[in-house]
């Protein structure tokens, strides 16, 4: 791990990094969905691209890609997922020729991101990385080539609110969401150096893009105070039991600002408020009832599209009887 | 939320005395207790260095035990054992048995990252609980958590295929902790995850109990990552002094 972050005379910022305001460059990014997106989070890659069809943005799925390594390689040995992540932005980079990577899962976000500082800041990790890469026969991730980012920033810095509001068809007044972040998406900071920079730019400790957008898409957005909050997403079936008082946490909290919905935009989170809300039930007799829809599927409902389209049907709470009733369904 | 605070005087250490008369004062009852003197002998001083050994320790040695990582903690506020800023401050002090106390729990941190967020000093608290539960585990102070079993089938299959198929990790993961599958809540899971008849997913993911998605081109990767894996793993053992901890226990049983 490089020596402390916080010590260093500038702050650390990605070679070729500029803060703008419109970014082009995002209209055609390297799609990289991963892992979940093809299993228990088929709904959020299905609304994902759905809504990036909508808004005319293109995405080029990232060639035979790898796992980005999750919560659990790193546990094992972090520069393993330093090189599973560098593999995918190197093929990214030296075989599609892209600059941009979108992850829309918050745990590959988080592990492209955090390869990306280490292979910047931190000499044994490109060492390692340059080892294994040559033995696997591919060319070598450099820092900087690709920039990582997610569905979040790739909605936002394109179309922007404005833009948003202009094509929104069926909008989503009336529906009180609470938008849930995750812990993958804002910590730790020092991965995130694009964030925290300002007017404009993305908050660690108040994220606000997903509020943004969805309020411009004409939902209310409740006063959540556990946005950030954790799922207990890494222990979701080694330690069921944190995972479900934490999961009921976010629930009530939910509850009690007033939603209707909670807003996700990870899948792990997703599928682990899914399932404990229904482990809550059977083992804690606890009933806390609330829809969990991805922001997307909110977004695509809003520009027009039917909820099978984005997926909605996927997911494991039952949320179409609420929509026929705002008149999205 | 206020600092949260250890107490150092455990329950079990408190004598109370139904009867009891010390220099003709009665001390019995409740109102004057009596404190267990503690006497810690066992110092392991190459604990620190052991910890830092291990992937996520490196940072140990920077804290400045502010207690911010505690205060940040998930865990912590569903039980307040859970307490990284002591284990950091045992770590550094040497006090292996003190730390063992709590050998139950410490893989229980769920990688929420507050602490790492709050740290002023750069510790990477995160890291040093995975470093800890891992030593833990080398040193055979612990069995192996089902959050390491979890691990390590997540990373076995990586390794195989490059690509993870959830429902043969979850398959994996249930048979070799000894579970069984059918388990209420997930047979209710599904059941609920059928009333919406997803039926391209549920084709996509039926398929793929049979056939497991990978990532081409994967075999030299996956022997780089697997040999990679192994030198770390004696590395490990090394700085840990594992191979003389075997001999001892060796002569111990001759003996």
């Amino acid at each position: 791990m490089p020596s402390s972050w916080r010590l260093q005379s500038k702050t650390w910022l990605p070679k070729g990094f500029e803060m703008s305001t419109t970014k082009d460059k995002y209209k055609k990014v390297a799609y990289y969905p991963g892992c979940a997106l093809e299993g228990t989070g088929h709904a959020y890659n299905r609304s994902t691209k759905a809504v990036g069809k909508k808004l005319g943005l293109d995405l080029v799925e990232v060639e035979n890609w790898n796992c980005c390594g999750a919560m659990e390689v790193k546990n094992i040995d972090p520069k393993i997922q330093t090189y599973l992540s560098s593999r995918v932005m190197s093929t990214a980079a030296n075989e599609m020729d892209m600059d941009v990577v979108m992850a829309p899962c918050n745990g590959c976000y988080h592990n492209l991101k955090k390869a990306e500082y280490d292979l910047a800041n931190d000499d044994e990790s490109v060492a390692v990385v340059d080892k294994l890469s040559q033995k696997a026969g591919h060319k070598t991730y450099e820092s900087g080539q690709v920039e990582t980012i997610h569905a979040l920033d790739w909605i936002k810095d394109t179309i922007g609110e404005e833009g948003l509001k202009a094509r929104v068809k069926n909008s989503l007044e009336g529906i009180k969401v609470a938008n849930y972040y995750g812990c993958m998406y804002t910590r730790p900071r020092h991965i995130f150096p694009e964030k925290d920079q300002g007017p404009g730019s993305e908050s660690t400790s108040k994220p606000h893009f997903m509020d943004d957008l969805l309020a411009a898409a004409g939902a209310e957005n409740v006063d959540f105070p556990l946005k950030t909050a954790c799922c207990g997403g890494a222990h979701t079936l080694s330690d069921s039991d944190t995972s479900t008082k934490l999961v009921l946490n976010i629930l009530k909290a939910a509850k009690m600002s007033g939603a209707d919905v909670i807003a996700t935009e990870c899948p792990t989170c997703h599928s682990g408020l899914e399932m404990h809300q229904i482990r809550a039930e059977k083992v804690f007799g606890e009933k806390v009832e609330m829809k969990i829809l991805y922001f997307t599927q909110l977004l695509g409902m809003a520009l027009g599209l039917k909820p099978r389209k984005v997926g909605v049907h996927e997911n494991v709470s039952d949320s179409i009887q609420f929509l026929k009733e705002k008149g999205l369904a | 939320m206020p600092i949260h605070e250890k107490n150092l005087i455990r329950p079990e250490d408190i004598k109370t005395h139904d009867e009891l008369v010390l220099d003709g004062v009665d001390v019995s009852g409740h109102w004057s207790t009596f404190i267990e003197t503690r006497v810690v002998k066992d110092y392991n001083e190459n604990l620190q260095e052991e910890i830092a050994a291990l992937p996520g320790g490196e940072e140990i040695h920077r804290c400045w035990q502010c207690g911010s990582c505690t205060n940040a903690c998930t865990v912590n506020a569903i039980n307040p054992d859970f307490n990284p800023r002591y284990w950091i401050y045992l770590i550094r002090m040497g006090y292996e048995s003190e730390l063992l106390r709590d050998k139950d729990i410490i893989w229980q941190c769920v990688s929420c990252n507050k602490c790492t967020y709050a740290c002023p000093r750069d510790v990477f608290p995160e890291g040093v609980m995975k470093a800890t539960a891992h030593w833990l585990e080398l040193k055979g102070h612990t069995s192996k958590s089902p959050s390491t079993h979890f691990d390590e089938i997540f990373t076995e299959q990586i390794v195989a295929t490059g690509k993870i198929e959830e429902s043969r990790t979850i398959r994996r993961f249930f048979t070799r902790t000894g579970q069984a599958l059918m388990q209420p809540w997930l047979i209710e899971m599904t059941k609920r995850m059928l009333r919406g008849l997803p039926i391209g997913l549920l084709t996509r993911m039926g398929l793929a109990t049979f056939v497991a998605p990978r990532t081409s081109d994967w075999s030299k990767a996956s022997a780089a990552i697997q040999e990679y894996i192994d030198e770390q793993h004696d590395k490990h053992e090394q700085a840990l002094s594992l191979a003389q901890l075997v001999e001892t226990a060796k002569q111990d049983v001759a003996a």
